[in-house]
């Protein structure tokens, strides 16, 4: 009976244990595993509305052209995409994209736009959201139109030149106000802009150019990504040394004063003492 | 005066009086040793997150369009009654040399954190930073800032002329080594305003302070 019962114990132990690693397994999601990925969407394609499914699911209901939806938040995997017409049906999708990748922890932009000779494209771009500099801002430059090579300047000057559809340029610059426009590359034929942008601190601003330089459809799309803010260095506030915490030295002076009076007070009858003794 | 032997007798009366004054004066010196030391740190600032908002039913979709600058939400005065002060505010950012935080040179006048949350802001801490002192202006706007206590009232003004009152919640000081800024600097969490200046020992080769005092007061409701 006593075996028979220890048996029973240990094998009810083995069953609770078994099943304690098993939820714990399901309840936590193991070491390697990447945190999700957030992924937004833009719309770059002039004068077509759509709806955006994700693995056959609807999940951005007529998406008005110049917009930014998202983001949503993916496990990384992959991905069937497609545009429809507002309420058709997937089968008679505008642009499909079947097994796109999606990578774990990344913050993506996933751009409907047009390609260099004018079709519908869908093209995925990973956003730097490494932390700025107190102070500093983040432009981001991304050529999703019909159009040839361009100069992107700020204030007059080319910040990124030559940059084909589909490329990309970044810089952080100090945060505030610039006034950006968009040229052929090496000439001053100006196809986009001037637009003033408002480069947020701590913030990664995004521009798309999109649309079809053919049909004189150029516009600028904008995307921010912001809490890429750091604290600054330091908060140096004084240097006259006035507010010492130190301020228990003269203190000290007057307690050692004291003690050497009260030593001698002490000794002086000690010293009386042995004088009236003689 | 003099003992019938006839040497030189002192009174036991101003031996006594030396003892005294002697102890007196230690004890007075221990009392005042012990009160100039700064005051302990109490308090914890807030760094509980705001309410998460729930996952909405639909994706969020946003205009691509350009966003014109936001408003500038700029406070113009502090107001911190227990200590007498009330002090211009300067928008102020970071000191490109440095990177550091740009306090005004000017020592009767604060630093608001101009990329920081604004004088409304509904989350995140509203940093204040001025001078304790400064070696050509004397004593500066946060001299005393260190001795305020829990329940102390700071007022903002904003640009609207409107008062926000906030109350003091926590004091700390921290070596300038070891200071958690991402904290203070926080724009998340509930709205709070942090006050920060210099102070603990001064380092007269290098003209620095040792440590930061901060102030954290919660936003009255």
């Amino acid at each position: 009976m006593r075996i028979l019962s220890l048996r029973r114990a240990a094998s009810l132990g083995v069953a609770t244990l078994l099943g304690l690693g098993v939820a714990g397994a399901l309840g936590s999601s193991p070491a390697h595993a990447k945190a999700n990925s957030q992924v937004s969407v833009v719309h770059g394609i002039p004068g077509q509305p759509v709806d955006v499914y994700v693995n056959g699911k609807k999940t951005i209901p007529d998406f008005q052209p110049g917009k930014v939806a998202g983001p949503l938040s993916l496990p990384a995997g992959q991905y069937d995409i497609a545009l429809t017409k507002p309420g058709d049906a997937v089968a008679d999708a505008l642009l499909t994209v079947d097994d796109a990748e999606v990578p774990g922890d990344a913050n993506i932009s996933l751009v409907a736009h047009l390609n260099a000779s004018g079709e519908p494209a869908l093209t995925p771009f990973v956003n730097d959201t490494g932390k700025l500099a107190a102070g500093q801002a983040r432009l981001i430059v991304r050529h999703t139109a019909a159009a040839p090579a361009v100069d992107i300047r700020a204030g007059g000057e080319p910040v990124f030149e030559g940059v084909t559809n589909g490329k990309e340029g970044q810089a952080d610059l100090d945060a505030g106000s610039v006034s950006a426009d968009v040229v052929l590359a090496g000439g001053d034929t100006r196809v986009l802009g001037p637009a003033d942008l408002d480069l947020k601190e701590g913030t990664a601003t995004i521009v798309y150019a999109v649309g079809s330089a053919e049909a004189k459809s150029l516009d600028i799309v904008t995307q921010s990504i912001d809490g890429l803010h750091s604290a600054p260095g330091g908060v140096p506030s004084g240097d006259g040394g006035r507010a010492d915490g130190n301020g228990s030295l003269p203190w000290y002076g007057v307690g050692a004063i004291g003690i050497l009076l009260a030593a001698l007070g002490l000794s002086r009858p000690a010293h009386a003492r042995l004088l009236s003794r003689r | 005066m003099t003992s019938p032997s006839g040497t030189p007798r002192i009174r036991p009366g101003r031996a006594l009086l030396l003892v005294l004054l002697g102890v007196t004066m230690t004890v007075v010196a221990g009392v005042g040793a012990c009160r100039s030391q700064p005051a302990d740190d109490f308090g914890a600032p807030l760094t509980s997150p705001s309410a998460a908002p729930s996952a909405p039913a639909r994706v969020p979709v946003r205009d691509g369009a350009p966003q014109p600058a936001a408003a500038v939400d700029v406070p113009s005065r502090l107001r911190i009654p227990a200590l007498g002060l009330d002090a211009a505010v300067d928008a102020v950012g970071i000191d490109a040399s440095t990177g550091d935080f740009a306090v005004p040179p000017r020592v009767d006048r604060v630093g608001w954190y101009r990329y920081g949350p604004g004088v409304s802001a509904a989350a995140g801490s509203i940093v204040i930073a001025g001078h304790v002192d400064s070696a050509a202006e004397g004593k500066g706007a946060f001299f005393r800032l260190g001795s305020l206590k829990a329940g102390d009232r700071a007022v903002l003004t904003g640009p609207d002329g409107r008062h926000r009152a906030f109350d003091v919640v926590a004091r700390e000081r921290y070596r300038k080594a070891a200071i958690p800024l991402d904290k203070y600097f926080a724009r998340d969490g509930a709205p709070r305003l942090t006050l920060i200046t210099c102070g603990g020992p001064f380092d007269a080769r290098t003209r620095h302070y040792r440590d930061n005092v901060v102030v954290t007061a919660t936003a009255r409701a």
